[in-house]
């Protein structure tokens, strides 16, 4: 029998940040009265809180609790090895995302009687029209959307790489369902995720081998940040391959052996265990955009307008299945309000120019708006500071010194362009520099903002500083 | 003159005088025909100019503008 046609006002594809973020701004702008599907599988909340941001950080933060009591950094203070169990640290992080997804996703759309949730994948049929398609692979419902929100996000991917899917691998989406923790680990991809969850294993006790394709880490930040990260890293233990690619991955008595391409020819790799961090791709290929008229770029994402209008009336998308260059929750929900809101009539638009990115490592890493190089290439000149935390108060007084923060600014007014930092609570204090870009500040007007002495944030204005003085002669209470 | 039909979805109306304020809102705009409101439905029904006024226009009308309460999608052009 065909499933009779259900209307609502919005249909939303997907049930994770960007999705949740836009129903609840729709239904807020409606006062509650917009009819809204939400479609999607797996559990509710998507990425973020089942397999991203959460876990990733909760592993991040019990990790550092273990290895930091064994590595003091003040005068006194002895090595301590914290007593724990890797399993039950591993039970608490499934049981803590299981009462965050409770709490933040499944109990709030429970109190949206508005929002129909449909269990599914979405098929558009035409601009309007989108088939459900159940675990069965069968049509369980049939919908239309006065408007549509594509925000399918995305799922991690693995290259061609011979003998991979036979020896087996780990993903950012598998590795939270770890019992044991492997004596060792190799790790495909040096970027935020491969370092986070990396790092996260090292500081338990694995070994842990990055194999990464460029010379060099993190190729959005400043090269500054990239070596001091590596640096600060490989003195922790860690081991990497940079320039190098993957040739083949076997099964071995104990492990896997990855065959790796360096500028010293073939080497191999032993680990105990492997993780495949290479990147992700859109979650489009099901969607059948065609049918809809929606366009996307060679990598499937969905191309937008910065109103997050897609090329097809009535149709927007949001999330990590856009078209973009930062993938992450805080924009996803960002871009689920940009897009609600222009459905009402207003002229919303994204401002991808002050969205600050972070990788928690630690130190973590933090960044806003544009790079020296970035700037330069667009401008042809520019203005930049290096800051060492070597000379900021407190990052000497807890013994915690390897970070830098540099900022550029366009010479002609001075107004900061970008800020990049790498201290030990850089995703706190990076916002200074987002207000900065966004509000076009100058350094002058960072310095002539109080500061906590002694603090991180000091670090901040002393970098402005370091535009007109030589930091060396300069007494810390000088402002 | 380029004739176009557009469909409303209302949110906010809660009685006749809301559909007599959106309806008067609505017909006040530049390039607006007809409308017809129905507050059973929450649903307007405007005919328009579409070469003095684009669909996307009729929902930043005062009506729907704060302080008004009320707020709009378009459901078909
Ligand atoms: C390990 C890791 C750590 C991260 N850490 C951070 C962090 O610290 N900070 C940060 O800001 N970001 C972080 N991110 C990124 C962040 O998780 C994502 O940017 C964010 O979750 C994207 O949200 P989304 O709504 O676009 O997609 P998702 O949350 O992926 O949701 C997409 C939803 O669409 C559903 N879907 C797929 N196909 C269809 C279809 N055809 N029809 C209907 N539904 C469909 C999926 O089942 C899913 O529910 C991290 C990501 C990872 C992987």
């Amino acid at each position: 029998m065909k499933n009779e046609i259900q209307k609502f006002d919005l249909v939303i594809l997907g049930r994770g940040a960007a999705a949740f973020s836009a129903a609840i701004k729709a239904s807020e702008m409606s006062d509650g009265g917009m009819t809204i599907a939400m479609v999607g599988t797996g559990p509710l909340g998507g990425t973020c809180v089942n397999v991203g941001c959460v876990p990733s950080k909760y592993l991040l933060e019990a990790s550092h609790a273990v290895f930091n009591p064994s590595h003091p950094r003040m005068l006194g203070i002895f090595e301590t090895s914290v007593k724990h169990d890797f399993s039950e640290v591993m039970n608490g992080l499934r049981s803590y995302v299981a009462h965050a997804r409770d709490a933040k996703y499944a109990q709030v759309i429970e109190s949206y009687s508005n929002v129909k949730l449909f269990n599914g994948l979405g098929k558009f049929v035409d601009r309007k029209t989108v088939m459900i398609v159940g675990q069965d692979g069968k049509e369980s419902a049939t919908v239309l959307g006065s408007n549509i929100l594509i925000a399918t996000g995305s799922s991690p991917t693995a290259p061609p790489i011979e003998g991979l899917s036979d020896a087996g691998f780990l993903t950012s989406d598998t590795i939270w369902n770890l019992e044991d923790l492997p004596g060792s680990f190799a790790i495909i991809g040096g970027g935020a995720i491969g370092l986070e969850i990396g790092q996260a294993l090292l500081h338990f006790g694995s070994k842990v081998t990055i194999i990464e394709a460029l010379d060099s880490l993190l190729p959005q930040t400043e090269p500054e940040i990239g070596y001091a990260l590596r640096a600060g890293l490989e003195k922790e233990g860690m081991k990497f391959y940079l320039r190098a690619r993957v040739s083949r991955v076997s099964k071995s008595a104990n492990g896997k052996s990855i065959h790796i391409i360096t500028h010293n020819g073939e080497e191999i790799v032993e680990a105990d265990e492997l993780i495949v961090a290479t990147g992700r791709k859109a979650n489009t290929e099901f969607l059948n955009l065609a049918a809809a008229g929606v366009d996307t770029d060679p990598r499937g994402l969905v191309l937008t307008a910065n109103t997050m209008k897609t090329s097809a009336p009535g149709i927007y998308s949001a999330g990590d299945c856009v078209s973009k260059k930062l993938f992450l929750e805080t924009l996803a929900a960002r871009e689920g309000v940009v897009a609600v809101s222009n459905m009402f009539g207003e002229d919303m638009k994204i401002d991808y120019d002050s969205a600050t990115w972070a990788v928690f490592t630690n130190p973590q890493v933090a960044g806003v708006g544009m790079t020296e190089n970035e700037f330069s290439k667009k401008n042809g000149s520019c203005s930049c500071r290096v800051f060492s935390l070597e000379n900021l108060t407190k990052a000497s007084i807890i013994g915690e010194t390897e970070g830098i923060i540099k900022i550029t600014v366009d010479p002609k007014d001075n107004r900061i362009v970008g800020m990049h930092i790498m201290a030990p609570n850089a995703t706190d204090i990076i916002t200074e520099g987002a207000y900065a870009v966004k509000n076009r500040y100058t350094i002058d007007d960072v310095i002539a903002t109080s500061h906590i002495f002694p603090s991180f944030s000091e670090g901040i204005k002393l970098a402005s500083q370091s535009f007109i003085r030589d930091m060396s002669k300069m007494a810390c209470c000088v402002e | 003159m380029d004739k176009k039909n557009v469909k409303l979805r209302i949110y906010g109306m809660t009685c006749d005088d809301c559909v007599a304020t959106v309806t008067r809102g609505l017909k006040e705009q530049d390039g607006v025909l007809d409308v017809k409101v129905s507050l059973k439905e929450g649903v307007g029904d405007v005919m328009l100019d579409g070469e003095k006024v684009k669909p996307e226009d009729l929902l930043k009308n005062r009506v729907f503008s704060k302080p008004s309460h009320y707020k709009a999608i378009i459901t078909d052009q």
